[in-house]
């Protein structure tokens, strides 16, 4: 029997913990105060270390909050971030995506920086100047920078933010084993999506949608030890997905993953969703990680690395390439499949379309099919937002605001 | 150099692989291909500062691959090639060909086209007489960023 309008909008029979209004994925001031509660404060991956591996090397990266950021290594081999902002009239300083740069000179009025930060040189300074304004003035703003659980290069905008560690609890503790040796990026491409950020992180969160992908059906849910996969939730809004053992070799035209990963029995796979917008993903051979960039309340650009070894061969890295491109690469089985899931929320959820409520509401003891993952993260939203995602705007009825899943 | 009559085979091969592969006819497609046929997509990111490979496939690969797809979820939206051929150089037994690659996307509903990659094939050609093969095929992305994505190769 199908639902009139009154009973499409009656809340579900859940507790309020298991489902959420959809609107918080398509209204404006919503997303605005995510970007200042939730990216503003957070740590954030800005790129990884072998980006920049050579003293001088820069990277580029537009911080979820909107602000544009360079992260850089300097003569002293330590990471800085800075705002790519020139403090003279507010020019871009650096406009190409990578690159390494002894010394930032802004292209508008040829004022230079060293990788420290510092102004090294303003043109005409005396003339102009006098002694009212000089170089110690026109410092670039530094921000936050700490490079690890993986090589990689977190930023964090704000001054008195706790700091890394301390913001990620024990949420890498499963994944530090595998993370001990150095890596490198083989792989980055970039999603432009008409969907609402958290439903990419919701995808990374839950596995019931296992049935969209053949792939997985087939080696995983199939195979033995699929449903004793657990969820763990870690304070901050972090969570983690226990390992189960993959059977590739059930996909026509994979096979037995030959390289693996140090210390990962054959077929693992580990994941760590990172509040409030990343992914670690660790399978096999290859570590992926999901970067979620809002742009909009329907709008996102998600970034996509793939890792292996420094020290791979070329063998080994064409192995661990080919398992990426299977089921992550832009024209892998999986990946496209979540992003048309998304999409497909994006067209669903967006103003207008009537979209009601979002069910988080499955209980099974926390394993793979539990929708916990997703509650967890939407206790934290709530604590950080100060909203309750099941009545954002206060209609409903009165409950406090819950920290807890 | 490659005579007119070569030439003129060689770009019909190059468009009847497009041909193929928009009216998602693998098995034709494949039929234009050597046996030791070799396909791969590979672009460069400025980001990383690295090529990339992001598919790459032997002729059995690619068979299963195309036998694959079907059995997955995907966009439905036609997608049509546009390939050009600009050069034509032939060697000892065989031709490198570059054409130029345009990819357009067709929304099912209401069937608005837009531009979803551009590129280049780099073909290498085997001359047999009359039965022309593709021995190797390189697409050379320019375009990175493609939305959701796709399943079927270029």
């Amino acid at each position: 029997m199908s639902k009139n309008a009154e009973q499409w909008q009656a809340r579900p029979n859940f507790p309020s913990t298991h489902y959420v209004d959809a609107r918080i994925y398509s209204d404006q001031q919503i997303f605005e105060e995510e970007k200042e509660k939730l990216f503003r404060p957070a740590w954030i991956i800005a790129c990884h270390e072998s980006e920049i591996s050579a003293a001088f090397d820069y990277r580029l990266f537009t911080h979820p909050a909107g602000v544009p950021l360079i992260a850089v290594r300097g003569d002293d081999n330590k990471v800085r971030a800075f705002y790519n902002i020139c403090p003279h009239r507010g020019n871009t300083l650096l406009y190409d995506p990578a690159g390494n740069a002894k010394r930032v000179t802004c292209i508008f009025h040829q004022w230079s920086f060293d990788t420290r930060g510092a102004c090294t040189d303003i043109s005409r300074a005396e003339q102009g100047y006098q002694d009212r304004f000089c170089k110690e003035d026109a410092s670039l703003r530094e921000v936050r920078c700490e490079v690890g659980f993986g090589g990689f290069v977190w930023v964090n905008i704000t001054d008195d933010a706790p700091p890394l560690a301390e913001f990620l609890g024990g949420a890498m503790d499963i994944l530090a084993p595998f993370l001990e040796e150095p890596l490198e990026v083989f792989h980055f491409h970039k999603a432009h999506v008409c969907t609402n950020f958290k439903l990419w992180h919701d995808t990374n969160s839950e596995f019931y949608h296992d049935y969209l992908h053949y792939f997985n059906r087939i080696t995983g849910m199939m195979q033995p030890g699929y449903f004793e996969r657990k969820y763990t939730g870690f304070p901050n809004g972090h969570a983690t997905v226990g390992s189960m053992q993959i059977k590739y070799d059930k996909y026509e035209g994979s096979k037995e993953r030959a390289v693996g990963w140090p210390g990962l029995a054959p077929g693992g796979w580990f994941m760590v969703d990172v509040f409030p917008g990343m992914t670690y993903n660790l399978r096999t051979s290859v570590l992926r990680m999901d970067t979620a960039i809002p742009l909009g309340p329907n709008e996102a650009l998600i970034e996509f690395r793939g890792l292996g070894l420094k020290r791979d061969t070329p063998e080994e890295r064409a192995e661990r390439i080919f398992d990426h491109n299977m089921i992550w690469g832009p024209f892998g089985r999986n990946l496209h499949e979540d992003l048309l899931a998304v999409h497909g929320q994006g067209r669903g959820l967006r103003t207008g379309t009537d979209a009601r409520w979002i069910l988080q509401g499955r209980e099974e003891n926390s394993t793979i099919h539990d929708e916990i993952g997703m509650r967890h993260y939407y206790a934290e939203w709530a604590r950080r937002m100060g909203r309750a995602p099941f009545d954002p705007f206060r209609e409903g009825k009165s409950e406090p605001v819950r920290a807890v899943a | 150099m490659a005579n007119p009559e070569q030439r003129q085979a060689i770009e019909e091969l190059v468009y009847r692989s497009c041909l193929a592969l928009d009216d998602r006819d693998f098995k034709g497609f494949l039929a234009l291909c050597e046996e030791d046929f070799h396909y791969s997509i590979t672009t460069y990111s400025p980001e990383i500062r690295k090529d990339m490979v992001w598919l790459d496939h032997d002729r059995k690969g690619l068979d299963t691959l195309l036998t694959n797809l079907p059995r997955h979820n995907s966009d439905h939206s036609p997608i049509t090639r546009h390939a050009t051929v600009y050069t034509v150089d032939v060697g000892d037994g065989t031709a490198t060909v570059v054409s130029a690659l345009q990819v357009f996307r067709t929304q099912l509903d209401g069937g608005a086209s837009e531009l979803f990659a551009v590129g280049r094939f780099h073909d290498t050609v085997k001359l047999n007489g009359a039965g022309l093969k593709l021995a190797k095929r390189v697409v050379k992305l320019d375009t990175r960023l493609l939305g959701y994505g796709y399943h079927i190769p270029f």
